[in-house]
């Protein structure tokens, strides 16, 4: 209870601070960061914990995007009271879409998801591309957003919260350990009495219903979205924070999401007239990590595991040191 | 009838370039088990340095001599970025999980079209005529381009050199002992990273060759020239069947072909989104392709 109620504290001094001493630019930058987060536990859920890859969680997150800007658009008349119930539904639309997604994808063994997944995203972005109604390649503007900084940040924080706290549960129940039981040995798990395509499917689904969410939030962030906004580069920029910080690890994506979205507003100078040079230098650390760091920053463990494992040695340390 | 023959012709010549890029995926994939996202930035790397070189050689005039050259150096240049490729991103994570290598491939393809658009700048440039177009005779009103004839006889004699590569000598030999059982290969030999190396460099020149003859018929290359043809190709080698070389050919055919017939009866918006939906099909109904077999699993 005790952690809790320090977590709830920090976060709303934390809310409180940059609402007062920071301007809009860092607070936006401060939101996208809670926005990335959430998509990257999202991918770091299927990909991370059970080993499948996934090319098209930006197309899962074009679902619940443009789901919640439809409704909130046209069925609850602009309020801002009622994005919770949109971002919400169009979490639910993306668990949909995810399920049928991965009907065709688990049938065999190996990288169809993959393939399937990339796909999707792209059926997805073809569709918005044609739907007239929806602005098409023009985009869909003037969703409504929170009036100020604090209602969006703790709207944020609630659902970065709501992700976390469900994955970190899911990662250490019966669950969590089916899904690593896939994971290290699929026939091992499959003689074990496992049914692996119904697991895999499960998580799959977790996954994109977290996909929408993040999604359906990011398009009440920004007030405006197009297909461009999700283009394959996205899903990729999802797929780097969590390798990054480590497949499997839950607070690892959180803290790669700080790094990868505040280092390329500092590296903002270095963009050339057409193009940035974020697109160079990410497929680069990916590459170096793969080959020299294939880990990420935290492995598979979480950061209460660090801590503690720290504290152990530290503690060790001490009685050695009494004992000489 | 006419029409039909056009839209006909057309997707022939297209699917003899998708069979062509698609064979360098299912090679990758049969003797690696890994989809080789990098496939079609290679494709593109092809396409621009014919025209490098073109320039660099002043034979960027209609010729015969100059279409061969160019032709042929495309094929290398592919040949050598793939074998780099392959050394510098894949080799070094042979024996890590399959997860990490798929993740490198992505990298690797980012990296291509983005340095790509910084090196030869993101407008699109428009390539040497190195053969002029004419047309050689009808068929039913439908004409028919030299520049189709020559897509069809450049494919047909470099599928021709990789069958005999593949069926006739040492290399191709070992190459199939590779793919069916690498474990067992160095007992008899074989050195695998060699043969892995040479299927890389016979798959890339086959993108190489295939890019050189698109941006003949179409003269107009930028550095995202790849990923449209390579989703493609690469739905195309999944519904012949992965690892499968006829499958990836009858694929090329039958996906070049449908999509043109889309594309000639309505619907042409959604042409990008046909090969994703024939994929979700194959993998709901026939998920080992055409040719496809599925492999036992021995513990």
């Amino acid at each position: 209870m005790k952690k809790y109620l320090i977590f709830l504290v920090s976060v709303t001094l934390l809310g409180i601070a940059l609402n007062f001493f920071f301007n809009s630019y860092i607070q936006a930058v401060f939101i996208s960061f809670l926005i990335n987060s959430i998509l990257a536990l999202s991918l770091n859920f299927i990909t991370g914990l059970a080993d499948q890859f996934s090319l098209g969680h930006a197309g899962l997150m074009a679902v619940g995007a443009y789901t919640s800007a439809v409704l909130n658009k046209e069925f609850f008349g602009d309020s801002w009271m009622m994005i919770p119930v949109g971002v919400l539904a169009g979490a639910f639309v993306a668990a949909f879409a995810g399920y049928l997604v991965s009907l065709p994808s688990f049938k065999l063994k190996g990288d169809y998801l993959a393939i399937v997944t990339f796909g999707m995203a792209e059926i997805v972005r073809v569709v918005l591309l044609n739907w007239n109604h929806v602005g098409g390649p023009r985009g869909y503007n003037g969703i409504v957003k929170f009036p100020d900084f604090l209602q969006s940040y703790g709207f944020a924080i609630i659902l970065l919260t709501f992700t976390f706290l469900t994955m970190y549960r899911l990662k250490f129940s019966w669950f969590g350990r089916n899904l690593w039981a896939v994971n290290e040995d699929d026939i091992a798990a499959e003689v074990m009495g496992l049914e692996i395509a119904k697991t895999k499917r499960r998580a799959f689904v977790i996954s994109s219903f977290f996909a929408g969410l993040g999604g359906g939030f990011y398009s009440h962030h920004l007030g405006y979205i197009s297909p461009g906004s999700f283009a394959f580069i996205i899903s990729v920029q999802i797929l780097i924070t969590a390798v990054l910080g480590g497949l499997g690890s839950l607070s690892g994506s959180i803290l790669a999401a700080f790094i990868l979205t505040f280092l390329p507003e500092a590296l903002r100078s270095l963009r050339t007239s057409t193009i940035d040079v974020r697109m160079i230098v990410f497929p680069i650390i990916l590459i170096l990590m793969m080959i020299l760091r294939p880990q990420g920053l935290m492995g598979r463990k979480e950061f209460s595991e660090i801590w503690a494992e720290f504290k152990s040695k530290s503690s060790l340390r001490k009685k050695q040191k009494a004992a000489l | 009838m006419q029409e039909f023959l056009q839209h006909t012709l057309n997707g022939l010549s297209f699917g003899s370039i998708y069979a062509l890029v698609a064979l360098g995926y299912t090679m990758v994939y049969g003797i690696l088990g890994m989809i080789n996202f990098a496939h079609s930035e290679i494709y593109m790397m092809g396409a621009f340095s014919c025209y490098y070189i073109a320039r660099f050689l002043k034979i960027d005039t209609p010729d015969p001599l100059h279409f061969s050259i160019g032709v042929l150096a495309a094929a290398l240049c592919a040949g050598a970025i793939g074998f780099l490729v392959e050394k510098f991103a894949y080799k070094p994570l042979r024996n890590s999980p399959k997860m990490n290598i798929l993740i490198t491939a992505i990298g690797v393809s980012i990296l291509f079209q983005f340095g790509g658009q910084i090196i030869f700048g993101a407008d699109p440039k428009s390539f040497p005529s190195l053969i002029e177009d004419k047309n050689l005779f009808d068929i039913f009103e439908s004409p028919f381009h030299l520049t189709d004839l020559l897509i069809y006889l450049v494919s047909f004699i470099s599928l021709a050199g990789l069958s005999f590569i593949i069926y006739k000598t040492q290399t191709g030999r070992a190459m199939r002992a590779v793919s069916t059982r690498p474990d067992m290969t160095p007992l008899m030999g074989i050195n695998n990273n060699k043969i892995i190396s040479a299927t890389f460099m016979i798959g890339s020149a086959l993108a190489g060759i295939a890019a050189v003859l698109v941006s003949i018929k179409y003269p107009k290359i930028d550095p995202m020239m790849g990923v449209k043809i390579g989703t493609s190709s690469f739905v195309a080698a999944v519904f012949g069947g992965i690892g499968s070389l006829h499958g990836a050919v009858l694929g090329g055919f039958l996906l070049g072909l449908g999509e043109y017939y889309l594309v000639g009866y309505g619907a042409s918006t959604y042409k990008d989104a046909l090969s994703f939906i024939i994929l979700i099909l194959i993998l709901l109904y026939k998920p080992t392709g055409l040719f496809g077999s599925t492999r036992k699993e021995k513990i």
